[in-house]
């Protein structure tokens, strides 16, 4: 086995490695000068699309045609997708390998899968009048340059929202890219335009000048961190910087005489720069290092180094990890190293393996940790075997050691080798897999209908599996020839018993498949109601579909139903649709009393529910301004009760609503006072208080209110009006039906202790006590003191004593002497 | 994720405020906010105005006023989701202000608690969806204190039983799964009412969802937090249906008469300066005043706005009293101040000078609302001294205790006359039509002849509602109510109750309680008693049957197991479902947490519970405070004239 140092290079005072990761990538008739290549991140596909504005031979009709072609490093053709849409501006990846190819005009494809399934949008803003120009992507959104400079921004592919960034003074833009906004301080996207001399950072509220002035720059790249920028000027010289603008970090000259074609970024502390077949790789500090090709070399950046791909080869550059180099360095004395060679000796049974071991004896524990990160960043399973093998002797001869890295490196390295076996074609780092997640990289390989692999990889790493069954059913769906009895048997044979199995995707993938009896089957293994729904409604099957919506309680969906229905059916359908399902009745009357008055007075009609009905019209009256439409409203509601005979008494209310307005319109005109709108009782009340009381005595009579009221609502009025004379008056009279208690009440919480006081002697039927705290609450104490000696109460009598000032005391005095002599 | 012990209101409120501002974060810049009004409340109970404006929030509007200016390129509309009317604002305000603007705004929209179809559709319908972008802030449950949890939906009691909307129960399912995500599935579903067992239902249904794998990232955690529980005991769901009559007795601890003279509404009430004091200089903004969402509020300086919690000691010490003691304690703090103020002359050294100076800002605190609390005293002190206020009380007591419904109404008609608020008349007949089942034919015309002829014939409208909420009813109407017999209308037989749950206790200590009777002054509420037949079962017993533990029924029994005959009589379906899980995960649970001896029971009103009931529940809670811990969640805090407010008409526009 070769020495993993073969293909390490010093630059400066780093080591950094070129691995070959597939050989004979693509077809020698495939000329990659004349394509735009694009990859995905973390390792996935490639797209590649002829480069329309370059001369290429002409190979015939067929190879004439347009098209994106979407291949696995290993330079497997997965998909070819024709492309008759015009030019091409943009060719892009997501982080969740979803293909975005932008057209002049500012269409955008979002390629969701790998079968040729697309969403599409428009980015608006002028786009269409202007023309794209170029984009930059980053891992879930992109940024457009329009040719008037304009720079649009999409944040989000589910759902986009295509947004005009700030806008940047109109020159000539030499080169352009983008911070994404994890990596800002405004956590929005940030864009730097090389123009003129200068850069200008651009994002969604202004555009700002950095006012440099070695420009212009015709590449510019922004480390995957975001921290660094690499600048190539006209003078053929690469500068970083700080992505503050604040420090300049570095500088090299390249002396090539050509433009490179490429500024790419390996990892975050060096940069690549390439031309037509040679490589330059600039280190920190300036410190270089050479290679050559013999064709055309094209660069896809990744997180943690940079993937060069030709014709004959794949290969991946990045900076040594520290790792590796502190065990492969040549002359490393690392405990890891000398572990690693204890293996070596172990395995020629020499006794230096245990030599080796008492060497390293106190640094076992990082030694063997080493070997297993080492053995994670290793491509060659030769070199990965080995260092878990050393890694494992090592955990052998301690005594305590966490086994869970070494068990998980294990893990890990099992899934990475399986897929960056060829003929998948995933050449995934580990730090790569480390940020991509499992869970993505098992979708990655069922969207290139790998379901087997992703299923075996999922049971080893304990993920869950609905996804993969779900997608291997909906592909099922589509594309088998069998016939839809078979079709169904087999996927509810391989899917039952499965946790977590949506048969509403599956459905829906029969149904816009066409194949609708399927779709109905398949969705009738849904256990979820709710999510049975917008497919049954998509299917045409309305009351299921509402009936599914009540069952699965979500008060969104039923009304979401009701709202498509009401919109297709004719009235009267739609209403004998909802008459037996209590709570879309429910919900359609009380929406419609928020906003649909007229369609309330239908349901009701419909329904013959008279005093609803009668209701909605009655409140309406309310809301009429003048009294003539008020009546006529109610004299509407009036006949709509007419028939039915259990509402005599709102008839009845009705009526005399109606004589009500009537008297009042009068009594407004009458009495220059304003009557309408108020009640009965209140009306009386007005009328007593206007010292009009006759009027008021015929309101009682037409509206047979009851005495007992009437004179509370006398006594009340009068009190307002602090028409005391007219009490006194009443005062007169023999009896109240009301009593005169209240008399009293009313009278001294309006303060008028004299008028209350006439009242005291009539409220016979109270208790004596009573009566005596009424004269003391008027403050005739002697008074209260005649009442106490009436009853004999002795002990009132003292009370009242101390309360008592002035002359009172002497009087009551007698009283209480008086009584003594009883005892 | 290990599942916490027991129900933390302090994290939800903590994930509540972490979820919103994060939304507003996401919104680069300054924004205008516009906000439903009924959000305002809960949200300033977990975040402060001044947050909001640390976080770009410039100007705030209210979404029914439609009023949302340019001012700003921002634009967050912060609204509920469930409520086709308010897309429709959305979408009218949005086409406004691009017609009118010359900035390009942009708009967000957060919809709270979630995303709907519906408002989806009537964006699109007006041509807006494609310029918003819009997140979603799940808002469920509010906590208002540390055992009262709120989803704070005002109108929940309306639609639930005067619409027959279901979407309160729909929420209210949503949030207790959220409480069975974070803590486990409740072992034990136990409750009483039809809306409640649709509740449950919902819930049992939502659970085989989940276990059927809603979320393709259902990984192991998930399936584990899907057993039973082990720190939650039950959950216990009473229907406010089952229980109207309760909420039409006027409250009578010091909390509830807040409620019921001034209001409370999410833990704050507006109170008239002359009665608490004019607030202190904002500055330096006390306990007492936290700043209101609002700016036009601010303005009001007439009112002024308490917060009524938790964080005020003294609130705390006297909101679940009864109202007839709370002078004494008012006087016994006031002396116990003065006390400790005057201490300060005795203090020689300078360090226990010191040492007071030290006590300084928490006495004034104290005392700052120790003046509050005078205040408010007073005021209702003035109400329940009040002819009017001691005739309903008397009307009440009477109806509560069983006396003939027919003497009452000499005393009701005289207040009709009298022009009593018409939610108080209301009250009392529907308290009568509750207990007794029913008025008789000629009373109930009788009385609805006076009620339109006092307050007005628009009061059809009101009369109507009442009826369709089964709250006001003639006794002919097919639902007589059979004494004797079991309970067929499907109504409570308050009648049966009353003996077989003691509904009424006589002599009631109100210094020193040793029943919950003591929250309205001789009435323990119905809905408590059912929550004792379930969490106190010997100590109910004891009390309806005279202390003769004959039939106890056994420490172990659990559900509604030996009041099964009493339950009967409640209206509604009864149920008692358990929850089980697979059975290693749950040994598994079991050997990682033990046992754990304090547990939790969650209790839940759906429609609404008064502040008289939650007194009654922290009673118990404290009374069983050894054995486990009560948390009480509810869909919104309803008091008698706020279930009257669901069938009065304004008479300005109808219902």
């Amino acid at each position: 086995m070769s020495n993993p140092t073969a293909d390490w290079e010093k630059v400066g005072d780093r080591f950094y490695r070129k691995i070959q990761l597939y050989t004979a990538v693509f077809d020698q008739d495939l000329e990659l000068d004349n394509y735009i290549v694009a990859g995905a991140p973390y390792g996935g596909a490639l797209a590649l699309h002829r480069d329309e504005e370059k001369l290429h031979a002409y190979r015939g009709t067929q190879a004439a045609k347009s098209s994106i072609d979407i291949y696995s490093y290993a330079g497997k053709l997965i998909r070819r997708i024709n492309w008759d849409k015009g030019s091409i501006k943009g060719l892009g990846w997501s982080e969740d390998e979803k293909l975005l190819v932008v057209t002049e005009d500012g269409t955008v494809r979002c390629y969701y899968d790998f079968q040729g399934e697309f969403t599409q949008f428009s980015l608006g803003h002028g786009a269409e009048d202007f023309g794209v120009k170029a984009c930059r992507f980053w891992s879930t959104g992109f940024v457009a340059l329009l040719s008037n400079n304009h720079l649009i921004s999409i944040s989000r592919y589910d759902e986009p929202r295509p947004k005009l960034l700030a806008q940047p003074p109109m020159e000539t833009v030499h080169s352009w890219t983008l911070i994404p906004p994890a990596y800002t301080l405004s956590r929005s996207v940030e864009v730097l335009l090389a123009t003129g001399q200068t850069i200008h950072v651009v994002d969604a509220s202004d555009s700002e000048d950095r006012l440099l002035q070695n420009g212009p720059f015709t590449h510019i790249s922004v480390s995957p961190n975001g921290r660094f920028v690499a600048l190539y000027t006209e003078d053929k010289k690469l500068w970083v910087i700080s992505s503050d603008f604040q420090k300049k970090l570095s500088e090299y000259d390249s002396r090539s005489r050509s433009i490179p074609k490429d500024l790419r970024w390996c990892g975050n502390n060096s940069v690549v720069l390439a031309w037509e077949d040679e490589i330059h790789m600039v280190g920190p500090n300036g410190a270089a290092s050479k290679y050559f090709y013999d064709s055309r070399v094209h660069l896809v950046a990744d997180i943690d180094g940079v993937r060069l791909i030709t014709n004959d080869v794949c290969e991946f550059l990045q900076k040594v990890p520290d790792v590796t180099e502190e065990i492969f360095k040549l002359g490393s004395t690392s405990p890891a190293s000398v572990l690693l060679d204890a293996v070596d000796q172990l395995e020629k049974k020499s006794p230096k393996a245990d030599d080796n071991i008492q060497l390293i004896r106190p640094n076992l524990i990082e030694a063997v940790d080493t070997c297993v990160k080492a053995a994670g960043h290793e491509f060659s399973i030769h070199w990965q075997k080995q260092l878990l093998k050393a890694a494992s002797f090592g955990k052998s001869v301690l005594d305590l050691y966490n086994s869970d890295d070494f068990v998980e490196m294990c893990e890990t390295l099992r899934v990475l080798n399986a897929v960056r076996f060829y003929e998948i074609g995933l050449p995934i780092s580990y730090d790569q897999f480390n940020r991509l997640t499992p869970e993505k990289l098992v979708q990655r390989l069922v969207n290139r209908h790998e379901y087997l692999l992703a299923l075996r990889i999922s049971e080893y790493l304990r993920l869950p599996t609905d996804r993969i069954y779900i997608h291997w059913a909906c592909q099922k769906v589509r594309v088998s020839t069998d016939d839809e009895e078979t079709i169904c048997r087999l996927i509810v044979q391989k899917l039952t018993g499965k946790r977590g199995i949506s048969f509403e995707e599956i459905a829906r993938a029969a149904h816009d498949e066409g194949r609708g009896r399927l779709a109905t089957q398949l969705l009738n293994y849904e256990p979820r109601a709710g999510r049975q729904v917008p497919l049954l409604l998509s299917m045409e099957e309305d009351e299921i579909a509402l009936d599914r919506a009540i069952e699965s309680g979500d008060t969104d969906l039923v009304f979401f139903v009701l709202l498509q229905l009401k919109k297709k059916l004719p009235l009267a359908s739609f209403f004998r649709v909802i008459n037996d399902r209590p709570v879309a009745m429910a919900l359609v009357e009380s929406s419609a009393r928020e906003q649909d008055r007229e369609l309330l007075k239908d349901l009701y009609y419909q329904d013959d529910r008279r005093t609803d009905g009668a209701n909605v019209i009655v409140g309406e009256s309310l809301r009429q301004k003048d009294t003539q439409s008020k009546i006529d409203k109610l004299k509407l509601a009036t006949k709509l009760l007419q028939d039915s005979k259990e509402s005599t008494l709102e008839i009845k209310s009705l009526e005399e609503n109606i004589k009500l307005l009537r008297i009042q319109e009068a009594l407004d005109k009458d009495l220059n006072e304003s009557f309408t709108g108020i009640s009965v009782n209140e009306t009386i009340f007005k009328l007593i208080r206007l010292g009009q009381w006759p009027k008021a005595k015929k309101v009682q009579s037409d509206f047979k209110v009851s005495e007992k009221t009437v004179w509370w609502l006398r006594l009340r009025a009068l009190v307002a009006k602090r028409d005391w004379m007219e009490i006194e008056e009443l005062s007169k009279q023999k009896k109240s039906p009301i009593g005169w208690e209240p008399f009293f009440n009313e009278v001294i919480s309006a303060g008028n202790t004299k008028v209350a006081s006439i009242f005291i002697p009539k409220c016979t039927h109270l208790p004596v006590a009573d009566r005596i705290e009424m004269w003391v609450k008027c403050g005739l104490l002697v008074k209260a003191g005649e009442e106490a000696f009436r009853a004999r109460d002795f002990n009132s009598l003292e009370v009242l004593k101390s309360k008592a000032t002035g002359s009172a005391v002497n009087e009551i005095d007698k009283m209480i002497a008086q009584l003594r002599p009883s005892r | 994720m290990v599942p916490q012990a027991g129900i933390d209101a302090g994290i939800i409120k903590d994930n509540a405020r972490k979820d919103l501002l994060n939304l507003l974060e996401g919104v680069r810049g300054k924004k205008n906010l516009v906000l439903e009004k009924s959000l305002a409340g809960p949200i300033n109970l977990f975040v402060k105005f001044s947050t909001l404006q640390d976080y770009g929030v410039d100007k705030v509007f209210w979404l029914e006023n439609g009023n949302v200016d340019s001012s700003q390129r921002n634009v967050v509309f912060l609204v509920r989701g469930e409520k086709a009317k308010h897309a429709q604002a959305i979408g009218e305000q949005i086409k406004r202000l691009q017609r009118n603007a010359q900035a390009n705004h942009e708009f967000s929209i957060f919809w709270v608690p979630r995303r709907t179809l519906v408002c989806d559709k009537i964006l699109e319908e007006e041509g807006v969806l494609g310029d918003v972008s819009i997140a979603e802030f799940p808002l469920y449950f509010v906590p208002l204190e540390k055992d009262l949890l709120s989803l704070e939906l005002e109108d929940s009691f309306t639609e639930l039983y005067l619409r027959k909307d279901p979407t309160t129960t729909f929420l209210a399912a949503r949030a207790l799964m959220s409480l069975q995500q974070r803590h486990g599935l409740f072992p034990r579903i136990i409750g009483k009412g039809d809306n409640a067992r649709r509740l449950a239902d919902l819930l049992i249904r939502m659970r085989s969802e989940v276990t059927a794998g809603v979320d393709s990232s259902a990984s192991n955690s998930l399936m584990l937090t899907l057993t039973p529980s082990p720190t939650i005991e039950n959950l216990i769901i009473i229907d406010r249906e089952t229980d109207f009559a309760t909420v039409l007795l006027t409250q009578l601890t010091y909390e509830g008469l807040v409620d019921e003279v001034i209001g409370i509404q999410n833990s704050q009430a507006e109170i008239d300066s002359s009665i608490v004091g004019a607030a202190p200089p904002p500055q330096q903004s006390g306990s007492s005043s936290k700043s209101p969402v609002l700016v036009q509020q601010t303005q009001q300086d007439r009112k002024r706005k308490i917060q009524l919690d938790s964080s005020d000691k003294l609130y705390d010490q006297l909101r679940d009293s009864n109202f007839a003691i709370v002078g004494g304690l008012l006087n016994k703090v006031a002396r116990r101040l003065e006390a400790d103020y005057e201490s300060r002359h005795g203090s020689k050294s300078v360090s226990e000078l010191r040492e007071f100076v030290s006590k300084l800002p928490a006495f004034q605190a104290e005392q700052q609302s120790l003046k509050i609390h005078t205040g408010i005293a007073e005021e209702i002190m003035k109400h329940t001294r009040s002819d009017l206020f001691n005739r309903i009380l008397e009307v009440q007591q009477n109806l509560a205790a069983g006396a003939d419904p027919s003497s009452q109404h000499g005393t009701i008609e005289e207040l009709i006359a009298r022009d009593c608020p018409l939610p108080m008349v209301l009250r009392l007949l529907c308290l009568e039509s509750c207990i007794s089942g029913g008025l008789k034919p000629k009373d109930l015309d009788n009385s609805k002849r006076e009620i339109l002829h006092a307050y007005g014939f628009q009061h059809l409208l009101t009369l109507d509602a009442l009826e369709k909420l089964q709250l006001l009813h003639s006794r002919t109407s097919a639902n007589a109510l059979s004494i004797g017999q079991g309970n067929i209308s499907g109504k409570t037989n308050y009648s049966q109750l009353r003996k077989m749950l003691r509904l009424i206790v006589d002599e009631v200590n109100e210094q020193d309680p040793d029943d919950i009777a003591y929250v309205y002054s001789g009435y323990a509420p119905l809905s408590v008693r059912l929550v004792q037949c379930v969490l106190q079962k010997q100590h109910l017993i004891s009390l309806t049957r005279g202390g003769g533990g004959a039939n106890a029924v056994s420490n172990g029994a659990q559900g509604w197991r030996g009041f099964d005959d009493a339950v009967k009589y409640v209206g509604g379906k009864t149920f008692d479902e358990v929850q089980r899980g697979e059975e290693k995960a749950v040994r598994a649970r079991m050997i990682l947490n033990g046992q754990n001896e304090r547990k939790t029971t969650v209790v839940f009103f759906l429609g609404g519970i008064t502040f008289t009931e939650i007194a009654a529940l922290r009673f118990i809670a404290a009374k069983e405070e050894g054995r486990r811990q009560i948390v009480i969640c509810t869909t919104s805090i309803i008091n008698g004239n706020k279930m009257m407010d669901a069938a009065l008409v304004d008479s300005g526009c109808g219902t």
